[in-house]
Parts: C-alpha cells; sequence; structure tokens
C-alpha cells in the first residue's frame, strides 16, 4: 500500500511513519516536504492514503488539499494539524478531507484513523 | 557545542513542538472571540539582544505604542514569554470582546491581559508538556509602551545569548493580531537542547 505523508516537520513525518508502520509494516511511503511536493508525489504515485499537514510553506495543506480532490474525488486524505480550531476542521472536511486528527498523532489515534479508511 | 551551533534536528523538533502549542493556543483564543484564526510558521533562530532588536524593527508593523505583556516561567526549562501587540489591535480587541465602538483605556489593558493570560499559558504549558517537563508560571505584566523602547535596558543586561522563538496570530476579519516571543537563554538553553535530545531519542528508539 502506498502512503503518502506530508509535512514540513522532518520529526512530524517521522513520528507519524513509526506509528504507522506498528500496523502497516509493508507501507511503501513517500514523503513531502510541502503541499506543491504532495501534489506532485500524488499524480505520480498515486498513493492509497495522504496524511496532509496545513501549515506549510510553497503550498499549504488547503491549497493541495483542493488540487489533490480535483486530481481524484475519491482520494482519502486525512488531515494531521495542530490547528484544531472546528472552522479548520469543518473547512477541511468540506473539501474533501476524510478526517482531521489533531497532531501530534499515536498510536491510539493511527488505530482509528485507519479503521475508517478503505483499503 | 556550542549553543549556535543548535543543529537542523532540534530546530525542527522546536518549529514542530511549537506549531503544536500555537495550534491550541489559537483555538482557545478563536473560542474567546468566536472568530477564526490564521496560523503562521514558526520562526526559531539563535541570537544576540542587537539580533532580536532587528528582527523585532523588521518584524512588528510601525506603531507608535504598543502593549507589551511579558511573563516569566521556571523550572526544569524557563525563559520569557512576551506579547506584542500594537495599539490599533489592542483597540480592536476592546472594541470586539466588549462590544462598543469607544473602548476606554482600563478596557482595552484588561482585554488584552485576558487574551495573553490564555495565550502564554496555553503556549508554554503544551510546549513543555511535550517536552516532558513542567514549569511554574510568573505573574504577568502588561505595559504600554513607547514604540522606540520594544526593548528595555533590563532585557539588554539579562540577556547575552538567545533562542528566539517567534509566531504570529492573525484574526483578520477583526483585525486583531499579535507577535508572540519566547526568549530562553543561558543554562536554560542547554537544558532545552536536552529535553529535544531526549524526544529524539525516543523517535528514534
Amino acid at each position: 500500500m502506498k502512503v503518502l505523508v506530508v509535512d514540513d516537520s522532518k520529526l512530524a513525518r517521522l513520528s507519524l511513519i513509526k506509528v504507522l508502520k506498528e500496523f502497516e509494516p509493508s507501507a511503501e511511503i513517500f514523503e513531502g516536504e510541502n503541499g506543491a511536493i504532495a501534489v506532485e508525489l500524488f499524480k505520480s504515485e498515486r498513493p492509497r492514503v495522504v496524511f496532509l499537514d496545513l501549515t506549510m510553506p510553497v503550498m499549504d495543506g488547503y491549497e493541495a488539499l483542493k488540487i489533490i480532490m480535483e486530481i481524484d474525488p475519491k482520494a482519502q486524505v486525512v488531515v494531521v494539524s495542530a490547528d484544531i480550531q472546528t472552522q479548520a476542521h469543518e473547512f477541511v472536511l468540506k473539501i474533501g478531507a476524510k478526517m482531521m486528527v489533531p497532531k501530534p498523532i499515536n498510536s491510539e489515534k493511527m488505530l482509528a484513523v485507519l479503521q475508517q479508511l478503505v483499503f | 557545542m556550542q549553543i549556535s551551533e543548535f543543529s537542523e534536528d532540534h530546530l525542527d523538533v522546536l518549529k514542530e513542538l511549537m506549531n503544536i502549542a500555537m495550534g491550541n493556543a489559537t483555538a482557545s483564543i478563536a473560542d474567546l472571540l468566536q472568530a477564526f484564526g490564521t496560523m503562521h510558521i514558526p520562526y526559531i533562530s539563535v541570537s544576540d539582544m542587537d539580533g532580536l532588536k532587528l528582527f523585532i524593527e523588521e518584524t512588528i508593523p510601525s506603531d507608535p505604542r504598543y502593549y507589551v505583556t511579558k511573563q516569566l516561567f521556571g523550572g526544569e526549562f524557563g525563559g520569557e514569554f512576551i506579547f506584542v501587540m500594537t495599539n490599533e489591535s489592542a483597540f480592536n480587541l476592546g472594541n470586539y470582546l466588549y462590544d462598543v465602538s469607544e473602548p476606554n483605556s482600563a478596557d482595552i489593558l484588561d482585554a488584552v491581559i485576558e487574551l495573553t493570560n490564555i495565550l502564554s499559558a496555553t503556549i508554554i504549558s503544551r510546549l513543555t508538556e511535550e517536552l516532558n517537563t513542567k514549569v511554574q508560571f510568573f505573574v504577568p505584566s502588561t505595559e504600554v509602551i513607547d514604540g522606540n523602547h520594544l526593548i528595555g535596558v533590563d532585557e539588554t543586561l539579562n540577556y547575552h545569548k538567545i533562542i528566539i522563538v517567534s509566531t504570529e496570530m492573525i484574526f483578520q476579519n477583526q483585525n486583531i493580531s499579535g507577535h508572540i516571543f519566547i526568549l530562553t537563554k543561558d543554562e536554560m538553553i542547554e537544558r532545552l537542547r536536552t529535553l529535544i535530545d531526549q524526544k529524539l531519542e525516543e523517535l528514534y528508539s
């Protein structure tokens, strides 16, 4: 299973990949540092799941999410963000994200996410 | 390793933890204002006082008066939380929270203190929680300061080498914004690095 992990923080990407590997050890991981890279990797790799941060340089997660959903309306994008405002949550779900998870992600949250995705 | 040799990993960890802390704080202020706030990528740098002065001059919009709140915190890790609002933003905050067109100076000051209390408590508590430590807060003070004196003599004497953690809180529709600085120095910088090293060890274990 291909999984795209997008965050400008190396720590955030490593933390997420570490807990993801607990449940999906064979996952093929692709990493991006901003929304623009996320869009390019999404086009080339067509990952089954995208974990997407919101606050990033070059292109933020909101913009990347819009483009990814235009490319594939069935894309499974999980927003993982420190922005826990209700309006931010509502907005990303409206654009098409499957769900939004507050940072930092841990095993419990990852399990809940994976249980809701379609593989 | 010298203080100035904070590795890219150290800075990345600090930036990410600050991002998480700022997310919590923005949500709390959004609840207070019943509005949507914009989050920005935190800026982290190691500097001296001259560097801080220059950074503040370049970062904070020009205004004849500022509301500056300072709060010390201490423990295994410690430093100073500083929140700077322009006079215009503080007026808009008082206007918005008290729902009056011309808030008086006491209302404005009260509104600024309330907002800063939420900000500092949320940001520092969350930041230190993520670093697996605890801190105590000291009583904050808010001053209305002339634009030319944002960095006073006290700070110049107290700080030599510092870490600047800076970010901006913006509630665009309400025309309310403010700049947040967390300054830490000397042995606290070493302790911060130790705490970050522990965090990295956890990650790579």
